[in-house]
């Protein structure tokens, strides 16, 4: 169980449009959902009424992208005070945003930009943390970035930046072993190192998805099938976690629901194997 | 080893995102917060890219997120204008008019003004009245859903009572006065037709809205319109319709009883409200 007893949902799906249809008339047995605030903030139409539905029947967690938790404008009143107002009404178990900024002077340009691992970024993130989990008046989950940039000024790994992060804001982890996977791949990092020292007692959710590989570095685009070595990471991970609620993400050229939640699927044996051998830790 | 304090990081990385030129003429834009030749001092080269190449996987990725949204919202406008045409469109106009949302579903809300001046685009006005057009329907998607007045709440009033009472449309509800046949364009994108329209002066009138969560478009004649604006202008309806008898054309008795039959049975209104 993590530091704060929040549950284990079992595997579970994005809610995304075009499955719409399919989830409200066949109802699939699926786990739970994970739904991203900002497509349901500002909208009292259909989105709206079908979040409504799906809440109804299955467990919700909130995934947002324009927090900018690291940003330097100030923090969003007005976003946050809907995001707590969409927390409650779907009874959201918890609130996840990433580690990023996502712009400045007033602007978004809706990419989760990266930080640099600094002890001025982690002191100016860490106030934040603290703010925003006052305001939701739950402990924020931060999701670990892909990264495509790696800046001069980082004194500390990212991995490092997320602990010192979860100890001194009291947040949440949301682990995401393809961006694992993707950055440590872009900047050259052996990726086990990174998932056998996270905080494992932070770690609330796993999310994991496909890639592309454009040879000189990876996207993190949500369009495939997890590759072998993804899953490989997430059953390490698991083994150091225990059963942790776990999502698949795809965004990108979206498939029918069956083959989504049948990827989805492929979680439960790389949960259930976790405990057959001892886990040799790669220390940093 | 270079440390920009964390507000100058931002702010340059940002500036060089968003610039719509090369990654080079990125960099060298933002030169007030970081010397071009500085780069290498705050972000590190990988195995196989330089730090320039590394920055520009997100600059290449802004325009594209830009136009992904933004095609969402205006499908009519990209196909009328091209994959290139609509790519130039966006360009100018997230210069303009960047995004200060949380949300992308407020991207577009300036598009069909800034077109207005947008550099060399053909057949502007044609792309200003579709550009609304789909505005209209995205405001239509996101409003709430109000309960339509029932045919039991009509009958329940007095005759004599119809000439003072005002009726409040439902909040899923646009009028449109559009001068080329963009309705006609974007049916023929929905029916999957390809009977596109050419861009020709063809004045039209429409009610955008929304029942059963299904987004639904109605064309009017002027007359009809007329009336519909002044009813959703909160006019009583005794008011109203002299005002469309003394309009003349079209607004004939019969015709008025057609026209409310009609907006009854699509749901335009969801209540009636003393005048008083």
């Amino acid at each position: 169980m993590n530091l704060f007893s929040l549950p284990d949902l079992g595997i579970g799906v994005g809610l995304r449009t075009v499955h719409f249809g399919h989830i409200l008339s066949r109802r699939p047995a699926v786990d739970w959902f994970e739904v991203l605030s900002e497509n349901f903030m500002d909208t009292r139409g259909r989105p709206l009424w079908v979040l409504d539905q799906v809440a109804e029947r299955y467990p919700i967690a909130l995934h947002g992208v324009s927090m900018s938790i690291g940003g330097t404008d100030p923090l969003d009143r007005e976003y946050l005070r809907k995001l707590k107002a969409l927390a409650e009404r779907t009874r959201a178990h918890w609130v996840s945003d990433h580690l990023c900024w996502t712009g400045v002077a007033g602007r978004n340009v809706h990419d989760l930009l990266p930080m640099p691992y600094t002890e001025e970024a982690l002191r100016h993130t860490a106030t934040r943390v603290r703010q925003v989990s006052e305001i939701l008046e739950r402990p924020l989950v931060l999701e670990n970035p892909s990264s495509y940039v790696e800046f001069a000024a980082s004194s500390m790994t990212e991995w490092e930046f997320l602990s010192r992060l979860g100890e001194e804001a009291e947040c949440g982890l949301l682990l995401d072993v393809n961006n694992v996977y993707v950055s440590s791949f872009n900047h050259g990092f052996d990726p086990r190192v990174y998932i056998d020292n996270v905080p494992a007692d932070r770690v609330v959710q796993y999310h994991v998805a496909g890639h592309t590989n454009k040879g000189t570095h990876i996207l993190d685009t949500h369009s495939d099938h997890a590759v072998a070595e993804v899953w490989e990471l997430f059953r390490r991970s698991c083994r150091r976690t225990g059963n942790v609620s776990t999502l698949y993400e795809w965004d990108e050229d979206i498939p029918d629901f069956e083959v989504l939640h049948a990827e989805a699927l492929k979680a439960r044996a790389y949960r259930e194997e976790r405990a057959a051998e001892p886990l040799q830790v790669v220390r940093a | 080893m270079l440390e920009l304090p964390l507000g100058r990081m931002q702010r340059w990385m940002q500036e060089v995102v968003v610039h719509p030129g090369t990654v080079g003429e990125a960099i060298a834009s933002a030169r007030r917060e970081l010397p071009p030749e500085r780069l290498a001092d705050v972000v590190l080269p990988s195995r196989t890219l330089t730090p320039a190449e590394r920055v520009e996987i997100y600059q290449r990725m802004y325009l594209l997120r830009m136009e992904e949204a933004l095609g969402v919202d205006y499908p009519g406008l990209q196909h009328f204008l091209g994959n290139d045409g609509f790519r130039r469109l966006v360009r100018d106009y997230v210069a303009s008019f960047p995004s200060r949302s949380y949300t992308l579903n407020r991207l577009g809300d300036h598009l069909a003004e800034f077109i207005l001046t947008a550099p060399g685009l053909r057949h502007r006005a044609f792309c200003h009245d579709l550009a609304r057009l789909e505005l209209g329907m995205t405001e239509v998607f996101d409003e709430a859903e109000t309960p339509a007045l029932s045919a039991k709440a009509v009958a329940a009033v007095p005759a004599e009572s119809w000439p003072e009472l005002r009726l409040r449309p439902i909040a899923a509800f646009r009028l449109l006065a559009v001068r080329y046949p963009v309705n006609a364009y974007v049916d023929s994108m929905d029916r999957k037709t390809h009977r596109y329209p050419r861009p020709r002066r063809k004045d039209t009138w429409l009610a955008v809205f929304r029942r059963d969560y299904s987004l639904r478009r109605l064309e009017l004649s002027r007359p009809a319109y007329d009336l519909l604006s002044d009813l959703a202008a909160g006019r009583v309806l005794g008011e109203a319709v002299t005002t469309a008898a003394r309009r003349g054309a079209g607004a004939r008795e019969s015709q008025l009883y057609r026209w409310f039959r009609q907006w009854m049975s699509s749901g335009l209104f969801a209540g009636i409200e003393s005048g008083g």
